[in-house]
């Protein structure tokens, strides 16, 4: 979005050394709603308001099994917000512009940059980034530039739940040391998180033969003092392993 | 939109599979299972087929569109389906080569929901 294109990243430098990130961040990820993609908004078992989060969305784009876009458009079915593409995709993406938060002593937050609470502790923008692997691909994961921070797989995507899966998490384009990850941010969502190493790398055993959510997040510095003190980047990587045959 | 390819590996093989259905071929095609959705894709000299079964029933064909998007070496088309009788898709004339890959892409005309499977074509 213009917003976001209109930072001066200059002045962000991914040294990995940054303040630690929240641990309950929540996020938006892809996940199959009646045979959909759906965008959810939440963490843990929260499903929460991706509707009402809608307008904020953007960059949603996708690809085929060969790294050829795809057409991609958001619909609103009830209450949920849904990915529609022009062709199979194999790859989807979206972006969420989550607005600027200040943290007020008692802990709770409002929804304003620190120049309008003079009582803030802390004031952040959010941004959520996702991107899931639908199907089989022909080459490598892709980092998609509007994804600013990005988890991509290292390998290919095993069968079976419990191998061992090296992921990179980069923060534009870039690895990024220092980024905090969980391996399963729907139905584990305060395991301890993991740092990413120098090279950006941080490894898990596969977790679910099913849906799959890795979660990492990155605090950037501001560039912006008079509103915000950092910004938070949430970015999550979804896949799903099949399930055995009914029998 | 320029990506930059990072780093090693190539096939990832994580795709949703398995239906609850009956998936055998009822019309000599080929089968895929996405959930609990068969495709069907007949190739014949007169053209394509496609069929579509969901939880065991047939999907009438007049409530959806449809199309095919099919990659052939480096070439990439896309082939309209028509609703036929029953759940039968047709594409009159068309000819998929062996070793096409068939991306199959639904939607359903009243609620917009879309589904959609890929063939490798034997």
């Amino acid at each position: 979005m213009a917003k976001m294109k209109t930072l001066a990243w200059s002045t962000v430098v991914a040294t990995g050394i940054l303040t630690p990130a929240l641990a309950d961040a929540h996020g938006i990820w892809f996940a199959q709603r009646a045979k959909q993609i759906a965008i959810i908004y939440g963490v843990g078992a929260d499903d929460l308001q991706s509707v009402k989060r809608q307008p904020n969305m953007e960059s949603v784009q996708a690809w085929d099994a060969d790294l050829n876009p795809v057409g991609a458009q958001l619909r609103t079915d009830g209450s949920l917000v849904i990915v529609d593409t022009d062709a199979p995709p194999t790859i989807v993406s979206a972006v969420l512009q989550n607005g600027t938060w200040s943290k007020l002593p008692d802990g709770e937050f409002v929804k304003k940059p620190k120049d309008e609470v003079p009582n803030s502790v802390r004031s952040e923008t959010t941004i959520k980034y996702a991107v899931s692997i639908q199907g089989p691909l022909t080459k490598p994961v892709p980092l998609i530039p509007a994804q600013t921070l990005q988890i991509v797989p290292v390998g290919a995507i095993p069968a079976m739940l419990g191998t061992p899966l090296t992921y990179r998490v980069t923060f534009k384009g870039k690895p990024v040391a220092g980024a905090t990850v969980i391996n399963d941010m729907v139905n584990d969502p305060d395991a301890k998180e993991v740092a990413t190493k120098a090279d950006g790398t941080v490894t898990f055993p596969v977790r679910n033969q099913g849906l799959n959510v890795i979660r990492a997040v990155y605090i950037s510095p501001t560039d912006n003092p008079t509103k915000i003190d950092r910004y938070e980047h949430t970015a999550t990587l979804a896949f799903t392993l099949p399930h055995a045959p009914e029998q | 939109m320029k990506f930059t390819l990072f780093a090693a590996a190539l096939a990832i093989a994580a795709v949703p599979a398995y239906a609850h259905g009956d998936d055998k071929p009822r019309h000599g095609g080929q089968v895929v299972e996405v959930g609990e959705t068969v495709f069907e894709l007949v190739r014949a000299p007169a053209g394509v087929s496609l069929y579509m079964m969901e939880d065991g029933d047939e999907v009438p064909s007049a409530s959806m569109t449809g199309k095919l998007v099919v990659t052939t070496g480096s070439q990439k088309s896309e082939i309209p389906l028509v609703a036929a009788k029953g759940n039968q898709f047709v594409a009159k004339g068309a000819n998929i080569p062996s070793g096409s890959r068939v991306g199959v892409l639904v939607i359903n005309k009243q609620t917009q929901a879309r589904q959609s499977a890929t063939f490798a074509i034997k």
